[in-house]
């Protein structure tokens, strides 16, 4: 049995030898029944909502018979292909410019002597924590034409009239995108940057190739992989947010997808134009997620090994401060001073009262947690919702993952690229398809937590199942294989071997999930039921209002509760978990 | 927490209040509160106040109607209607009382045999401008008055220089510094819309497209952008700006010269409404006297006959005003906003 095994996971890259392939069977086992029942949950979870909202593309909304019309409303308007082509060049944009902020900070906070490291990290974690929508906040307070903070005092600096900054443009959009983003990158490269063994670098130091030469040949062609996986990522989130660009594009008029399915959702509600609009997408960022994997497979990756290599860290000499500077840019940039504003506006009677006393008060603070009547009730289901998905997620990616990486039943890729494709879905098409499936009668959720809870866990598979498979990949087969040989089941090796190596990457895994799902926005919009609605929706019904220093009150708390969760979460797994010490 | 506390103060001192309070209910009245006390709460979608007014009113209904939780849900007028026709697709209703501001959705609610027929009986006291437009059939009524006009800021534009029409605003002297709402998003923009629309031909938004308006989501938005002084001119709800004149924030109203456009918003029980009789008994507050009184001390124009709209302010029947009927508002508003659309390109 185990030889079995043994052999077909070391054909992986080469052509799979056709008595593998007739054997499965042979494989079974009782813990296989286990990986089929995730099977099932995870066609229940993905299959259901994408598979309805494929048929619907398809639907004639009148007579429920086939009909290509649906495709002919969604892209027989300029305006709307246009709205498609928005979107595509937004996120590339966002993607190049968080590649600008990730890359170097990983870069210099792994692999230099950067003075206060920790600074930025603790920085970049702030990006990380603060909502996309808050960023935006704080970046119109900051930024808007003629009241920004910035263009006031450029304003009282030279006495033009015209704008520094305004973020109701292009370039506002893909600022505030990219300060949102560019932690995914930063984070994904900074641990492959940390996998790397010196000793290579050593070696083509030895041959004879300068630091520019060893960086380009030797460290960047291991971290690519890293880049460009994170890269995509980038893209397919810039693609589904949907609280940045409904603060900024509609001002800025540059409209993109989210934005224009709005408008298929709102009257006359035409969830089935609305599907068929998001299909190309959804080819789009597979065909993306395809060459991804071919890039990936031409190389063998699981050289990083659990052996301990040395690391040594590159000395900068005089550029360590100008690296530090860029790097604390970007944190200025991303962090620092939309958080000062919003804290600023959080405490002020009026946002452009500028600090004084008389400006200053907690009445927003007393509003949204005594006066407001959601707002009590939204942060514990925000929470709570976050929670639990988070959890789901992460159990459910690993068993993926595992059954994918080791290739326990036939087809296994199916799984992964299953457990992948709620990424290139906009949360609010997946809301519409879970919408579809599960609110409605005979299931009938709506108005639940749980049809939240399903939803953010759908949601957020491809970041627990990417950690998953990261994870897993990293643990080579030999060590289970081991664990067989002495007689363990599958599941005494997971237990014994997979758990433990995977603590700490499940953990991080777990937060990187809580944190976004408690501050959700695109999938809830339509799943909340009046006694369900998390902090986010909230927030942007506020934003309709222009209800800023409340806005930022509430915000405010949500970031500070946040902030305590992984707080926690740094206590019981060591401070090396995010931030983690060189 | 503190509201749970205050709940459950008010819960003690009840046996006294409630003697006092009941003296003033009618029979009817009584019966509802009664019944609906068993119900314990009331969720209403709302879209016609601001979140702030939404809150209140259901703070003075909690006053008057101890033992029922009032749990307002503002959004703009398009998210509360997907919301509300999701609901009914879903066939589980959730909310209990709708309002909005464009009445078209009540109609296409009542197509839909989604709303409860009931005309709260405090209606035979209405205004009589406002009493002919509830719902002929029985299924809505006029729950606030709301008109649209233009809002500046005092800092920023003397009240020489400040528009005096809704043509006004198409002054290129208003290059960047227009704020208007979008009427996807917006109900009563839809409406606005239209109207001006009507009026001056669609060459209005042409030109008005040209001196870059922000486009907000919300009519709530142009006047907090003005009040930021990040627009100079919105076109917005003068109550909210009225409002603002008496809090001594630096806006002012103006009533334009072809007169205010009129949005009446329209509120109504929904049809399998999970707390029946709550939500009975809010639609008839909202056309209570106290309800009235209330919105007059928000300088808001009064339901009721009886009731003086504030000092200042003209009442309804004196002043010109713009109305779109419902039904030509159902007829005119997807076309209008499509070509909103491609003549602001968002």
């Amino acid at each position: 049995m185990s030889s079995v095994l043994s052999s077909s996971s070391h054909t992986e890259i080469g052509t799979a030898e056709p008595a593998a392939r007739v054997a499965w069977f042979r494989r079974l086992q009782p813990s296989t029944f286990l990986w089929i029942v995730l099977a099932i949950i995870l066609a229940l979870l993905i299959v259901a909502p994408v598979g309805m909202l494929v048929t619907k593309s398809f639907t004639d909304p009148v007579t429920g018979g086939f009909t290509v019309q649906n495709y002919i409303d969604a892209y027989g308007k300029a305006r709307h292909v246009q709205a498609l082509v928005n979107t595509l060049y937004m996120s590339a944009a966002v993607v190049v410019l968080s590649l600008l902020f990730g890359v170097p900070l990983a870069w210099a906070c792994t692999r230099t002597d950067m003075p206060f490291r920790n600074i930025i990290r603790l920085g970049i974690f702030g990006a990380f924590v603060m909502p996309p929508y808050l960023g935006g906040v704080g970046w119109i307070l900051l930024a808007g034409p003629n009241s920004g903070w910035i263009n006031v005092a450029w304003e009282s600096l030279t006495g033009s009239p015209e704008p520094l900054v305004n973020i109701f443009t292009f370039s506002g959009l893909v600022l505030v995108m990219a300060i949102n983003t560019y932690f995914t990158i930063f984070i994904l490269v900074s641990a492959a940057f940390e996998m790397i063994n010196s000793e290579m670098e050593d070696a083509a130091n030895i041959l004879g190739a300068g630091p520019f030469t060893t960086a380009m040949k030797v460290t960047l062609p291991l971290v690519l992989p890293s880049i460009l996986g994170s890269a995509l990522l980038t893209f397919l989130i810039s693609i589904a947010l949907y609280g940045v660009p409904a603060l900024i594009s509609i001002p800025a008029r540059f409209p993109v997808v989210v934005i224009q399915l709005t408008e298929f959702f709102s009257f006359p509600l035409r969830v089935e134009v609305a599907a068929a609009y998001s299909i190309p997408l959804l080819l789009i960022t597979a065909g993306l997620m395809a060459l991804q994997r071919k890039i990936l497979a031409r190389k063998g990756y699981t050289a990083v090994s659990g052996k301990g290599g040395e690391r040594r860290i590159v000395k900068l000499g005089r550029w360590r401060w100008v690296v530090f500077g860029y790097s604390f840019l970007v944190v200025v940039i991303s962090v620092i001073l939309p958080l000062l504003v919003l804290m600023m506006a959080a405490f002020s009677r009026s946002w452009v009262g500028g600090l004084s006393l008389d400006n200053l008060t907690l009445q927003n603070f007393h509003y949204v947690l005594f006066e407001h009547s959601s707002s009590q009730q939204a942060l514990v289901t925000s929470l709570v919702t976050g929670a639990a998905a988070a959890t789901a997620a992460i159990l459910l990616a690993l068993a993926i993952a595992y059954v994918v990486q080791r290739k326990l039943l036939p087809m296994s890729e199916v799984l992964g690229f299953l457990a992948m494709s709620p990424f290139v879905i906009p949360g609010i098409v997946l809301a519409i398809g879970f919408y579809a499936v599960y609110a409605l009668p005979p299931v009938g959720l709506y108005g639940t937590y749980l049809l939240l809870i399903l939803a953010f866990t759908t949601r957020f598979l491809p970041i627990a199942y990417t950690t998953s498979q990261a994870g897993v990949r990293a643990i080579h087969p030999e060590m289970e294989e081991a664990v067989r040989i002495l007689g363990g089941g599958r599941l005494t090796a997971i237990r014994k071997v997979v758990g433990p190596l995977l603590k700490r990457t499940l953990a991080s895994g777990w937060l990187l999930i809580f944190v976004p799902a408690a501050q959700e926005l695109s999938t809830a919009v339509f799943l909340v039921g009046p006694n369900t609605r998390v902090v986010s929706v909230v927030l942007l019904d506020m934003s309709e209002e222009g209800l800023l220093e409340r806005l930022s009150a509430l915000g405010s708390v949500l970031l500070l509760i946040i902030v305590g969760v992984m707080a926690i979460g740094v206590r019981f797994l060591g401070r090396d978990f995010m931030l983690r010490r060189t | 927490m503190l509201r749970n506390v205050l709940a459950a103060a008010a819960l003690a001192m009840s046996p006294f209040c409630a003697h006092a309070q009941q003296a003033e209910l009618t029979d009817s009245e009584r019966q509802l509160y009664e019944a609906a006390k068993a119900e314990g709460e009331v969720i209403w979608y709302t879209s016609q106040f601001t979140t702030e007014m939404s809150e209140a009113a259901c703070g003075l209904f909690m006053e008057r109607y101890e033992g029922i939780k009032c749990s307002p849900v503002r959004a703009t007028g398009g998210v509360t209607f997907q919301r509300v026709m999701q609901e009914v697709q879903a066939g589980a209703v959730q909310g209990d009382v709708f309002s909005t501001n464009d009445q078209s959705d009540l109609i296409e609610l009542k197509k839909l045999n989604a709303l409860e027929k009931f005309m709260p009986q405090s209606a035979e006291a209405m205004s009589p401008v406002l009493k002919p437009m509830n719902d002929s059939d029985g299924y809505f009524f006029v729950s606030s008055v709301s008109p649209y006009g233009i809002a500046y800021n005092t800092n920023l534009v003397s009240a020489e220089e400040a528009p005096k029409s809704w043509a006004d605003l198409n002054d290129p002297k208003w290059k960047d510094q227009i704020a208007i709402a979008h009427p996807s998003f917006s109900g009563s923009a839809g409406l606005w819309t239209l109207a001006m629309s009507d009026r001056f031909g669609w060459e209005y938004f042409d030109t008005l497209a040209e001196l870059n308006p922000q486009i907000g989501r919300s009519i709530a938005d142009g006047y907090n952008l003005i009040v930021s002084g990040e627009r100079k001119v919105a076109v917005t709800a003068i109550a909210l700006s009225r409002q603002g004149e008496a809090e001594g924030q630096p806006v002012a109203t103006v009533v334009p010269e072809e007169g205010l456009m009129l949005p009446p918003s329209g509120t109504a029980v929904l049809a399998g409404a999970p707390h029946p009789n709550a939500a009975k008994l809010f639609a008839e507050f909202m056309l209570s006297q106290e309800y009235s009184e209330w919105l007059v001390s928000l300088k808001r124009y009064p339901l009721r006959s009886g009731v003086q709209p504030a000092e200042g302010i003209d009442p309804l029947d004196t002043g010109k005003v713009i109305t779109v009927p419902a039904e030509e508002a159902m007829q005119g508003l997807v076309d209008i906003q499509e070509k909103f659309r491609e003549t602001f390109g968002i």
